[in-house]
């Protein structure tokens, strides 16, 4: 089967920093892939890469067989590309249903002549946009805190909404930048089920994540990664069992 | 009688500079000074129409002065957005330097003396009335047209984009192109404003649409609550009717002339200590 996301010796550098170096990933439908290393190694880049918030020097993305490093960070996520950040960036002057309603791929009011010539278009829209965003608060059990300000949530709520925002975008793919950190008790229980639910449904998520617990029970393959390179792509068991894991976490 | 008339033409006029430049800073978060130049461009191009092209409907004439303030609009957003929001401020404020020294420097615009002798077009003792009716409800329609922007999806965006332009963008919502729309149409507006304008007083003079204006139709929107539907019209009242207010006191000119500008400096920072957001926005 082809690929979701595939990557051909994606190179980035910030003068002579190398964030990415000669990077070739690929990730299937339905798979979970986790992606660790150490501060620094060039995760989160490699997603601002991917989902386009960076150019890269050299290389190419395909997503689903097609070309798309040209393409605007905008377009992306419209072709699919969904992700969240590892400070979240949620819309902290707005709801938490407004924060989910803003995501979908085609969000239809983002156009001043439907604004002003299609309302009633508009309001079926919305009115589909909002029976979905609360399914997806529904399915984290936060149906509650819909009219609440997301600032005014805690912190592993927040969290969620995040990954709730960017499941708004339906697309194949589902990028996920250190879910994990700072999360506990049921909102942790929440992210897993939910991350699962979504590779179940046939999306290809890869997640950067420190949490090596998490990763275990998530992926079924994980890629290592430092200086901007892939030291080891396997299953997870392989990558446990190696010395590299250890090194990092304790310094052995 | 026409005296009244007249100030509440120009709290019309002036409720679309605020509410337009509302919509543009207040909502949309785009820094820009250049609101008078826009203001400027409609109101010249309304009267240089109306006086060198004689067969061109009034409306027609405003409907121009409208669509040359968008283009410029969109020429000015569209290249100084590309870099970074941050140049908008600059980049506005050089527009509006530039643009000021052309109208003040070009023959046909009248040069520094202004540009005068702009057909009355409507005559007779009902003038004054039936320019504030056109005026007055020019104004409602802006302040209500901002209120459908900024509620509803479309005003929903706008605050998210203000809120983490980054996250919006990569949730696949095109920020430069909204910014571009909102700038557009709060300039647009404002050029609608100069065509009403210039036919109602039949005169323009350059130096009415410098930094000075600027600050003025600013300290409005900031008096009567920046991001709020109404607050600029609440300023717009206020800011014109004080200074009429003053006069009535009938203070030699010496103490009236500063008189106005301590005033205004005195409610900005008076505003700013007490109620930054404003007369109708909420407690800060």
């Amino acid at each position: 089967m082809n690929p979701v996301l595939r990557t051909e010796g994606l190179r980035k550098a910030f003068g002579g920093i190398v964030v990415s170096d000669n990077v070739n990933l690929s990730i299937a439908a339905g798979e979970i892939l986790g992606l660790i290393g150490p501060n620094g190694a060039g995760k989160t880049s490699l997603f601002n890469l991917i989902s386009g918030v960076l150019r890269p020097d050299a290389g190419s993305i395909f997503l689903n067989g097609e070309r798309i490093d040209s393409a605007p960070l905008y377009k992306r996520a419209r072709m699919g590309i969904a992700r969240t950040w590892q400070n979240m960036l949620l819309f902290r002057t707005m709801t938490v249903l407004d924060n989910l309603l803003v995501g979908p791929r085609d969000y239809p009011g983002e156009s001043v002549m439907r604004l002003a010539f299609g309302r009633g278009a508009l309001r079926v829209a919305e009115a589909a946009m909002r029976d979905r965003a609360m399914g997806i608060l529904g399915r984290m059990g936060l149906e509650q805190t819909a009219s609440s300000l997301v600032v005014d949530l805690p912190f592993g709520q927040q969290k969620l909404i995040g990954l709730a925002r960017t499941l708004m975008n339906d697309g194949p793919l589902l990028l996920l930048d250190e879910p994990m950190a700072g999360v506990e008790g049921a909102a942790y229980e929440t992210m897993q089920r939910v991350v699962r639910q979504e590779a179940e449904a046939g999306r290809a998520v890869c997640v950067v994540e420190h949490n090596v617990s998490f990763i275990r029970d998530l992926c079924s393959r994980a890629v290592f990664m430092a200086n901007g390179k892939i030291l080891q792509d396997g299953t997870v068991e392989e990558l446990i069992a190696s010395d590299i894991l250890t090194e990092l976490y304790f310094g052995v | 009688m026409d005296y009244l008339v007249t100030i509440a033409v120009l709290i019309a006029i002036y409720t679309i500079l605020a509410t337009s430049y509302n919509l543009v800073i207040g909502y949309g978060g785009l820094s820009t000074v250049a609101h008078p130049i826009f203001f400027a461009i409609g109101a010249y191009t309304t009267g240089l129409l109306a006086v060198h092209v004689p067969f061109i409907p009034p409306l027609g004439n405003v409907v121009l002065g409208m669509a040359a303030a968008v283009v410029a609009s969109v020429l000015l957003a569209g290249s100084a957005l590309r870099v970074s929001g941050d140049y908008l401020l600059i980049a506005s404020l050089g527009f509006q330097l530039g643009l000021l020294q052309l109208l003040k420097n070009l023959e046909f615009t009248g040069g520094p003396g202004g540009l005068s002798a702009i057909p009355s077009t409507i005559v007779g003792p009902m003038r004054g009335p039936i320019f504030l009716a056109i005026c007055g409800a020019a104004a409602l329609a802006c302040v209500f047209a901002v209120r459908a922007i900024v509620n509803g999806p479309y005003g929903r965006a706008i605050s998210a984009m203000r809120d983490e332009e980054l996250a919006f963008t990569a949730l696949g919502r095109n920020a430069m192109s909204m910014k571009i729309a909102i700038f557009a149409i709060g300039c647009g507006m404002a050029g609608g404003a100069g065509g009403l304008y210039a036919y109602y007083f039949q005169y323009l003079s350059p130096d009415q649409f410098d930094v000075l204006a600027s600050a003025a139709i600013l300290t409005m929107v900031v008096l009567g609550g920046m991001g709020t539907a109404f607050g600029p019209v609440v300023g717009a009242i206020l800011l014109l009717a004080i200074p009429q207010a003053i006069t009535f006191l009938q203070l030699p000119p010496s103490i009236m002339a500063p008189t106005q500008g301590i005033i205004f400096t005195v409610l900005v920072l008076l505003f700013l200590y007490l109620r930054p957001s404003g007369i109708l926005g909420g407690k800060a």
